[in-house]
């Protein structure tokens, strides 16, 4: 390594070299290049529902949902709920995938579908009040609730997003779930985050 | 300017500054990269699309309004960007250079700058889309609509028999569902235009 370093000294410090200058900027595309590539790459399906044998049992449970296969085929993967679409929070939430790795590598601690189901509440609840936390940010990226069209919907979803509106519910409250299999205890709406812990 | 900065870099170089040219290099990389990737992004956004200029503001973005892909049951919308800026990294920056052609005109030719002038071109620019569109298999459509992940059994019976008959005739999405978000021009619709390749632009292929 050093001797490179000195290497590219010697060719740069050749007086009126602009080599150094160069090679810094096609060092500096490359990386932000890559880094950028990854961040894309790193919220594909492809990536977060198979990479790992922990996150397949979600997958599956995700399979036929109506945010997988619906009248349009206008989908929502894994990253378009679970993780934030601003920069500054996603890189903030790709940090968060050493936890993953951690868990993966060293830990076990959901390697077996055994121990998935005894953490399964404990997983759900961390991801409702991030929700709740953030009044389901990650919803509304998609779903723009001021051009949702009440005429469209049921008789039912009309009233009770009327009344939620009135109590200040936001939409994890009611629709949870929806894509994963609903693990048994208090649900969204029976926790506080400011009691709960904050992830 | 230019001369003296990289004058300026020269005696850095020989001045056995070098690491801090090699870091500069780096800055300058990740900071233009940034900008290029932002303006991209801020290029695609419904208010710079559908309000920059009042071509664009007093014809289609009025027209979209209220049609399927802005309001809807659920909320989730298609914007100017989805159906006609490819979503692939090379193929968008192909389509960014044709913005070129926007700025021209607006600034020199003014070719749609009044209700008349833009109802008299919506055939010829309709047309456009639709060979873009036929051309690609509708692949911005497509993008958001995934095909595999249809559920015919969500859909009425009319859209299940179109849909069967469509795929046996090789037909495109916007084959039937053209004049969907915008008025829909005289003359004949995509069905009866013959594709030219040559009228394909370069973004549509790529």
């Amino acid at each position: 390594m050093l001797k490179v370093v000195e290497k590219i000294r010697a060719v740069g410090s050749r007086p009126g070299s602009l080599v150094v200058l160069v090679l810094g900027l096609i060092l500096g595309v490359a990386f932000f290049g890559s880094a950028g590539s990854f961040m894309v790459y790193a919220n594909s399906e492809k990536f977060c529902a198979t990479s790992c044998h922990e996150m397949s049992f979600l997958a599956v449970e995700h399979k036929d949902t109506i945010h997988d296969k619906n009248r349009t085929g206008v989908r929502a993967t894994c990253n378009d709920c679970h993780v934030p679409h601003g920069y500054i929070p996603n890189y903030l939430a790709k940090l968060g995938l050493f936890n993953d790795y951690w868990g993966h590598f060293v830990t076990h601690s959901i390697d077996t579908k055994e121990k998935f189901e005894a953490k399964r509440y404990e997983l759900a609840k961390k991801v409702w009040i991030y929700m709740k936390d953030t009044d389901s940010r990650e919803c509304r990226h998609c779903h723009t609730t001021a051009k949702m069209d009440p005429e469209k919907q049921t008789d039912k979803a009309k009233v009770r997003h009327e009344k939620l509106r009135t109590e200040g519910l936001t939409c994890i409250d009611c629709h949870f779930g929806i894509a994963h299999a609903e693990p048994s205890g208090p649900g969204p709406k029976e926790i506080f985050p400011a009691t709960a812990a904050k992830i | 300017m230019p001369k003296r900065v990289f004058a300026k870099v020269r005696r850095l170089v020989t001045g056995n500054k070098a690491s801090t040219v090699l870091l500069a290099g780096f800055a300058a990389a990740v900071v233009g990269l940034s900008l290029f990737g932002t303006s991209m992004i801020y290029t695609g956004t419904e208010q710079f699309c559908a309000n920059n200029c009042h071509e664009m503001a007093n014809n289609n973005t009025r027209e979209f309004r209220d049609t399927i892909h802005d309001k809807n049951r659920t909320g989730v919308r298609a914007t100017c960007a989805d159906c006609h800026v490819p979503h692939a990294p090379v193929p968008l920056y192909i389509a960014k250079m044709g913005a070129l052609n926007d700025l021209w005109s607006h600034h020199v030719t003014h070719s749609v700058d009044t209700p008349e002038k833009f109802d008299a071109q919506r055939p010829m620019m309709a047309t456009r889309v639709w060979t873009y569109m036929k051309g690609n298999d509708s692949r911005e459509c497509r993008f958001c609509h995934d095909e595999s992940k249809m559920d015919p059994e969500k859909q009425t019976e009319m859209a299940k028999a179109r849909h069967t008959k469509a795929k046996k005739e090789k037909l495109t999405c916007v084959d039937c569902h053209y004049g969907i978000a915008h008025k829909v021009p005289e003359g004949p619709g995509p069905q009866e235009i013959e594709v030219d390749k040559s009228f394909i632009p370069r973004s549509a292929i790529f």
